[in-house]
């Protein structure tokens, strides 16, 4: 059996590749529905080439050799005798599954940077806000300003613009110009040139006004200030203020590494900071029997992921990758690496926060805090840090700010974030919350 | 704010009534309806929304029927659920 771990579009396009030979295929996905952040079930939102995860979708339903698990969260994955067990929990009753051979999907989601304000209500990701549209049918808010820095912020504002949501505007941190530092990327790729002729006709058609080196640096619950910012984030000159109810802030994505490191995959430090795992030409990862696709093997977008899906499923069954699949794969990596180059995350925001401002949103932990962990307390790590302040030790893990956390302590210590740490805080032993009692009385 | 018709599953929220559509989490029917609070932190009761709406940064937990740390972003509505803000 091989079980894959992800229904986005790495996992879909794994799953109808290992279809294709005699094995069981096994699909376990957190979601109620099938799509991952990137496809969301039966969404109408208007988007470039928004309908090509038909396909993938009916394989799922249809494919007699397929299993599909919906809304199974795995908490813990082991080695044993007869392969990998996945232990998951679903609707409240935890259940395992074992595998011979297991694809790793498990995407991303949006990276957040503080900003005075953000633990307002209203203050959220682009995908969240994205998945309240095309997941749901909601617009977020009265009047939505989208801020951050990427491509993905375009088509998070013309969905919710042609859905009919007021939007207060783009304020992305970098300038277009940046992509002059990437002419192969972009000779390499005229599908990507194209889907952004795609948007920006999208915006002129629903007139949004984009502004770019400008950054939301606060947010009172009905204004956002807007600063003029350099390259590093840091503030030139506070400029504006913009009305508005939802701010969608996103800067990159965070893979969710957490159960191939369980597994123990080898994990290693992308040139932005980023923790991804080390695979070879055929998605192989550094255990026996694991193969990893998509996003947690550097962001890359939806035809990375696919691209991915298809070589490790062929690579599982043993089978040779094509050559237009490697090339293919080449060339959205080098895309990929442009993105980085084009849309830097410096750490210029420390500078944009109070001292009274939440860092972490579980533990509600203030930037003063954290910074007296150090001065006062002597810490001089994260971990450390940590163990004071409690930050990063809340529900969600430390997933929203461990790295922040880290880069706001090395900012306070002088010193850099060490690839160790970076990996450490990207790690944890549980990859999910199960409670005691779901634990003991689990169905085995 | 919803951009969808059809009111079809009724439920409660701090003991209000609140209609969505089936299918719509938690989260997305209470905003639907104007909802700006799921609840209250717990050490310095800051309201608090929807932050990443995928089930990361469990910002949004609820009690839906009873059962605590349940993230109103993935949770859909039934009909008939008693949900009531996270102390």
């Amino acid at each position: 059996m091989i079980a894959i771990i992800g229904a986005g579009p790495a996992g879909l396009a794994a799953a109808m590749t290992a279809a294709e030979s005699n094995e069981q295929v096994v699909v376990i996905d957190s979601a109620p529905r099938p799509g991952g952040q990137y496809w969301r079930h039966l969404s109408k939102v208007e988007g470039y080439k928004s309908s090509r995860s038909a396909k993938y979708f009916s394989a799922l339903q249809e494919n007699e050799k397929i299993i599909y698990i919906s809304g199974a969260q795995i908490w813990s994955a082991v080695h044993t005798e007869n392969g990998i067990t996945l232990n998951y929990l679903a609707a409240g009753i935890e259940s395992s599954i074992t595998a011979e051979k297991v694809i790793l999907a498990t995407g991303a989601h949006d990276r957040a940077i503080p900003f005075t304000g953000w633990e307002r209500p209203g203050v959220m990701t682009p995908g969240a806000a994205q998945a309240l549209l095309k997941g749901h049918n909601v617009i977020a808010g009265q009047r939505i300003l989208i801020t951050g820095t990427g491509p993905f912020l375009l088509p998070v504002a013309v969905g919710l613009a042609a859905a009919g949501a007021d939007v207060a505007g783009i304020i992305e941190a970098h300038s277009p110009l940046r992509w002059l530092k990437s002419p192969l990327a972009l000779l390499l790729n005229p599908q990507k040139s194209i889907e952004l002729i795609y948007y920006l006709r999208k915006i002129a058609k629903y007139k949004l006004k984009v502004s770019f080196n400008r950054a939301v640096i606060s947010f009172d619950g009905k204004s956002a200030t807007i600063a003029k910012i350099d390259t590093e984030l840091r503030i030139k000159k506070k400029e504006s203020e913009i009305d508005c109810d939802v701010i969608a802030a996103g800067w990159g994505f965070t893979p969710d590494v957490t159960l191939g490191g369980i597994l123990g995959c080898k994990q290693v430090v992308d040139r932005d900071g980023t923790v991804i795992f080390a695979v070879d030409g055929d998605q192989r990862s550094s255990v026996a029997n694991i193969w990893i696709a998509g996003e947690a093997t550097g962001i890359g977008g939806a035809d990375l992921a696919l691209i991915e899906g298809h070589i490790a499923a062929l690579s599982a069954h043993g089978l040779t990758i094509p050559l237009r699949l490697r090339f293919a794969r080449y060339r959205s990596q080098k895309f990929a690496t442009a993105l980085q180059v084009s849309y830097p995350v410096g750490n210029g925001w420390q500078g944009w926060i109070e001292q009274q401002s939440r860092i972490c949103r579980c533990e509600e932990v203030s930037l003063g805090e954290i910074c007296a962990s150090v001065s006062e307390l002597s810490a001089n790590d994260a971990r450390t840090s940590k163990l004071f302040t409690r930050a990063g030790m809340g529900m969600c893990q430390g997933r929203i700010c461990s790295r922040n956390v880290s880069e706001i302590i090395a900012s306070q210590t002088n010193c850099q974030v060490t690839e160790q740490e970076r990996i450490g805080y990207s790690n944890r032993p549980i990859a999910a919350p199960i409670s005691l009692g779901a634990l003991a009385d689990g169905i085995k | 704010m919803s951009a969808s018709t059809g009111s079809e599953v009724s439920f409660t929220f701090n003991g209000a009534a609140y209609e969505g559509v089936p299918g719509q989490s938690i989260a997305a029917a209470l905003m639907a309806s104007g909802v700006r609070e799921l609840r209250a932190t717990r050490f310095h009761k800051e309201p608090r929304l929807v932050f990443c709406g995928i089930g990361v940064c469990f910002d949004c937990v609820v009690v839906v029927n009873g059962v605590a740390n349940q993230r109103a972003c993935l949770v859909e509505i039934a009909q008939n659920d008693e949900i009531v803000s996270s102390k």
